[in-house]
């Protein structure tokens, strides 16, 4: 414990002579210690628990082989890409006309996003199903305006989780799309305008290249925090709608296989892992573009 | 709206609780069982009215007698039971289980063994009587409607009735699984299944029969005891599956609810001690309250029109109530009894069946 100075001492012992950067090897290690033991008890030890438990007996193989697992993997996989090509349209709409308006109107723009981002999953979830249900606002007034005589199957199916989905991860799409697109010179457009180029040319040369790293992190992100869904399948989807979490549910409460569950949910976080290893790909690929 | 969401959450965070259970041991010490004895009993079961009812007149009266401190919870499943024993925190003291969840506990060892040295045995019927548990409670799985859609008149009078489209037009709500769910013997009963051929239950015709009455867009699926109610009053389903006792307690808080008891299936839930359970000697000895104590017994009776394995204060009641009772010998013919001993060998796979089949394969 001798060797370790506190950051603020390091800094100023070392300001008089040496570069600012030179500080006491061991520090950063330190400063880590808190964020260590922290993920060491609430995130390691479970995931360890969870590895042994999933190599009880032969549950991989049990869970590999049930036709609901396949199921509800495509499953997954088709709600969050619909999801999440849903959101990044909607995203870069939105993203676009707040950063094109002056700041009052950014500011109330932006508390459109921040409120439903704010407010439970569940009670968003329980808003939808009061809409959508057959007799709810939605086919009421559809039958009211005489667009249609009966109701519409609008509640307990994927339409409904999708909506549910997009109006939940709306805000993950619309900050990284209206970053890249605040990042952007100015001068970029005065340049292409002097130059002769139209609105659409100038929205097709420069700005959408130039948001491209953002849309793709924000799709990134969008699509792995899809992959974990639970309560919306549960709340606003119909029984074709299981997400692999809701399979992962169904295994440990209803079939109590704890193995086969915890042979799922590490079967779920390799995958988001992989998805996440990507997406720091697309970051630092982002911040070179930026940077060249 | 929100019991619904509770429950919900309440379900989420049994996903949890194995993980959460592990650290819990990992963190503190174990406590020594009975530190100090017979000063409360936690309790689970399945919440909404039911819990309300289940307070009032059996828990109060006992702390009232023993001074003993009942604490209620609405989360029981044989998951949550399941790993609180395997992690060795066990929370629970006291937890209602259905019939097959409790043959499945027995069989994997989770149960502990009831001292009925504690639990005197005199007013326990014998049929409610086992090693690892009490079958305490006997209830109706019975068809539900609203009177504001569907006038007594012209409600179902059976299965067949039931998931006829033609007959109603609209939705069924139903049980998502099958260990709290009679809707399988349902459809076999609706294809002209007479009571004593229900057994071996015939899962498939049973699925093929639901496809084609009422179809599977003619269904939705409730996940707790109270969405019914809910489903029904709001018109959001034109008929629902549900519990005698819980359309009562609907109706005694001015729903317009009404059920048949005609064709329907006679259940029961058990409730039983989890192995290492921390008050276990106050279990037993709720235990030996809810089935002897004559009072209190007919009062849970009446509030819940449900049959409760407590001889004196069956003895107690006037016709007109012992007469609506799951049990009543009146009925018999006209309801059908679950095979426990069926479901507890063919449950796990059946709900995968049902799932599957839910799903669309």
């Amino acid at each position: 414990m001798t060797s370790t100075v506190t950051p603020a001492a390091a800094s100023a012992s070392a300001g008089a002579d040496a570069p600012r950067r030179r500080r006491p090897r061991g520090t950063w290690l330190l400063l880590l210690a808190p964020v260590l033991a922290f993920d060491a008890v609430l995130f390691l030890t479970p995931l360890g628990k969870l590895v042994a438990a999933s190599t009880h007996g032969d549950a991989y193989q049990r869970v590999l082989k049930d036709p609901l697992v396949s199921r509800s993997l495509l499953n997954t996989f088709e709600i969050s890409a619909l999801s999440t090509l849903a959101t990044v349209v909607l995203g870069y709409l939105l993203a676009v006309v707040i950063w094109r308006r002056g700041p009052l109107a950014r500011v109330i723009l932006f508390a459109l996003v921040l409120l439903p981002f704010w407010t439970g999953v569940l009670v968003k979830n329980f808003a939808w199903a009061v809409l959508l249900q057959d007799n709810g606002l939605v086919n009421t007034a559809l039958q009211g305006l005489g667009i249609t005589d009966a109701p519409v199957a609008l509640l307990h199916n994927r339409f409904a989780v999708v909506v549910g989905m997009v109006h939940y991860l709306l805000p993950y799409a619309v900050f990284p799309i209206f970053a890249a697109l605040a990042a952007i010179d100015d001068r970029l457009e005065l340049a292409a305008r002097s130059l002769g180029a139209g609105e659409a040319s100038i929205f097709r040369r420069i700005i959408l290249p130039l948001t491209v790293p953002g849309v793709s992190a924000a799709g990134l992100l969008v699509f792995i925090i899809s992959t974990g869904f639970f309560i919306t399948p549960v709340v606003l989807g119909g029984p074709g709608d299981m997400m692999i979490a809701n399979q992962i549910d169904f295994y440990a409460r209803q079939l109590t296989d704890f193995a086969g569950a915890s042979a799922l949910a590490l079967l779920l976080t390799v995958i988001v892992s992989v998805f996440v290893a990507i997406y720091q790909r697309i970051l630092r690929a982002g911040g070179e573009y930026e940077a060249g | 709206m929100s019991r619904r969401s509770v429950l919900r959450a309440a379900g989420a965070s049994a996903l949890a609780a194995p993980l959460a259970g592990s650290l819990l041991t990992a963190c503190s010490t174990k406590s020594t069982p009975s530190a100090k004895p017979n000063t409360t009993v936690t309790v689970t079961s399945y919440g909404g009215s039911y819990n309300d009812q289940l307070t009032k007149t059996l828990l109060k009266p006992f702390e009232k007698k023993s001074g003993v401190r009942p604490s209620l919870l609405a989360n029981t499943s044989l998951a949550g039971l399941k790993a609180q024993v395997q992690s060795g925190d066990v929370q629970w003291d006291l937890v209602e289980l259905t019939a097959p969840e409790y043959l499945q506990a027995v069989d994997e060892g989770l149960l502990e063994k009831l001292d009925y040295g504690v639990i005197s045995d005199k007013g326990l019927p014998a049929y409610a009587k086992a090693d690892y548990g009490i079958k305490y409670l006997s209830f109706l799985f019975v068809m539900a409607w609203d009177q504001k859609h569907i006038p007594d008149v012209q409600a179902p009078k059976n299965w067949e009735q039931f998931l006829d489209q033609g007959r109603y037009k609209g939705k069924r709500s139903v049980y998502s699984q099958l260990s709290d769910s009679s809707i399988l013997e349902a459809a076999r009963l609706a294809a002209g299944v007479p009571f004593d051929k229900i057994y071996p239950l015939d899962v498939d015709a049973a699925l093929t029969y639901l496809a084609q009455h009422p179809g599977r867009d003619g269904l939705i699926y409730h996940t707790a005891n109270q969405e019914p109610i809910q489903q029904l009053t709001s018109g959001e389903v034109a008929l629902s599956t549900s519990f005698n006792n819980r359309i009562s307690a609907a109706r005694k808080d001015g729903a317009r609810l009404n059920f048949t008891a005609n064709n329907s299936v006679v259940a029961g839930d058990y409730f039983v001690v989890p192995k290492g359970a921390r008050n276990k000697e106050a279990a037993f000895r709720l235990l030996d309250f809810m089935s002897n104590d004559a009072a209190a017994g007919a009062d849970f009776i009446q509030t819940t029109n449900l049959t409760l394995a407590n001889t004196p204060a069956l003895a107690k009641l006037p016709s007109s109530v012992a007469d609506s009772l799951p049990t009543s010998p009146k009925l018999a013919g006209s309801i059908l009894v679950r095979d426990d001993a069926w479901w507890a060998k063919n449950l796990k796979a059946t709900e995968q069946r049902f799932k599957l089949w839910q799903a669309g394969s």
